[in-house]
């Protein structure tokens, strides 16, 4: 069944004209290792004090993300946008079915599972960051730092059930989809790509992020609040003396 | 009729009662005063605090770039401000800010987060009781 050479795919009808054809725009792609990114880093400096910039500028940043991916969702290429992946529970219901079956259906965009992955670590990012702002501002009680921390952990849930599930299905697919979220492009039908890249909106919304780190970094008591970096390109430094 | 409403009232004053008392239970097995906080760490530890090693430790580094003090001020009867968000830290003193070391649950986390960025590791109930009986010496 894996063997696309071998046997028609259940759904899509790939053929001989199916060609790797570009699904991911370039903003989408860029959010989504952002929001990896800035999640796992969040993640490792939850518990610290001397991390507690990067940590909040981590979260900032992922909100203001979010916010993008909002935008996105109603204004982006075909398969960015929510209209076209966004299904109820029959469809996720139908598609994990398929997938338990080991013949899941094919989409060329999100699946439903998937879908249903992004719309829940959309909400819970916002769940995460006000929450997070609130505590740092001091703004309520103990209640909201529990629930900081109770959505961080449903969406570092949310996290590994998606990554099992991206690969589950590449494997079912004999798919990689890893690639597909870094290359944007996967194999289908030419009539059924995407047509531009958007470069420049990736362009834009990447200088937003560093221009927002560096503001933080300015801010920062000591030029470079960011702790523990300081300590480490202190050491170096000593160390280069050391050499010299 | 009338018996009805009356039971159906009372029922629910029973039940707001009993959820108003669970709250109350909560609140106060985790409130404390800092003497008590205190007492229990030494129990704790079995032997009792000492003010001056409670100082030494408050102010000194711990092989690490932090001491307590780095942020908490050298003598935390006045605000403090953190080192990596620049954020005003209010004052750690119970004499000066009451609300410190009144909750044993809160007293906890921020020992536990604290000597994990000082000292890399959490800290004995020694070392706690010792910084809370020097915290417990300063007045405004």
């Amino acid at each position: 069944m894996n063997m696309a050479s071998a046997s028609p795919d259940n759904k899509s009808g790939q053929s001989a004209e199916t060609r790797k054809i570009l699904v991911w725009d370039i903003p989408i792609r860029v959010f989504h290792w952002l929001m990896a990114g800035c999640f796992a880093g969040a993640w490792l400096t939850a518990e610290s004090e001397s991390l507690r910039l990067l940590h909040v500028t981590l979260g900032y940043t992922m909100c203001g993300l979010v916010a993008f991916r909002i935008v996105w969702g109603i204004l982006g290429t075909r398969y960015a946008r929510f209209s076209t992946f966004v299904r109820g529970p029959k469809a996720v219901a139908r598609y994990v079915g398929s997938m338990l079956r080991g013949q899941p259906e094919h989409h060329i965009g999100h699946n439903p599972a998937g879908a249903l992955a992004i719309v829940a670590l959309l909400g819970l990012t916002l769940v995460v960051t006000g929450s997070g702002w609130a505590n740092y501002n001091d703004i309520a009680g103990k209640w909201l730092e529990k629930t900081h921390a109770a959505a961080a952990n449903v969406m570092l849930a949310v996290v590994i059930v998606h990554i099992l599930g991206v690969l589950v299905s590449s494997w079912l697919h004999a798919e990689n989809l890893v690639g597909a979220m870094i290359k944007g492009r996967k194999p289908g039908r030419p009539e059924d790509g995407i047509r531009s890249a958007w470069r420049s909106v990736a362009v834009l919304m990447l200088a937003a992020v560093v221009g927002f780190w560096w503001l933080q970094w300015q801010d920062a008591p000591t030029g470079d609040g960011f702790g523990d970096f300081q300590t480490i390109s202190m050491k170096f430094r000593d160390d280069d003396r050391d050499e010299d | 009729m009338h018996t009805l409403s009356l039971s159906r009232f009372s029922r629910r004053s029973f039940a707001a009662a009993v959820g108003l008392s669970a709250l109350t239970l909560a609140n106060i097995s985790q409130a404390a005063t800092p003497a008590e906080l205190m007492a229990g760490y030494t129990a704790q530890s079995g032997s009792p605090a000492v003010v001056a090693r409670g100082q030494q430790f408050f102010t000194t580094r711990h092989g690490r770039e932090w001491s307590c003090s780095t942020c908490h001020g050298a003598v935390p009867t006045q605000a403090g401000k953190h080192a990596s968000t620049g954020k005003s830290i209010q004052a750690l003193a119970p004499a000066v800010n009451l609300e410190r070391f009144t909750d044993s649950a809160k007293t906890e986390k921020w020992f536990r987060r604290n000597c994990n960025d000082v000292l890399g590791r959490e800290c004995s109930a020694a070392e706690k009781a010792d910084v809370l009986a020097w915290l417990l010496t300063l007045k405004p």
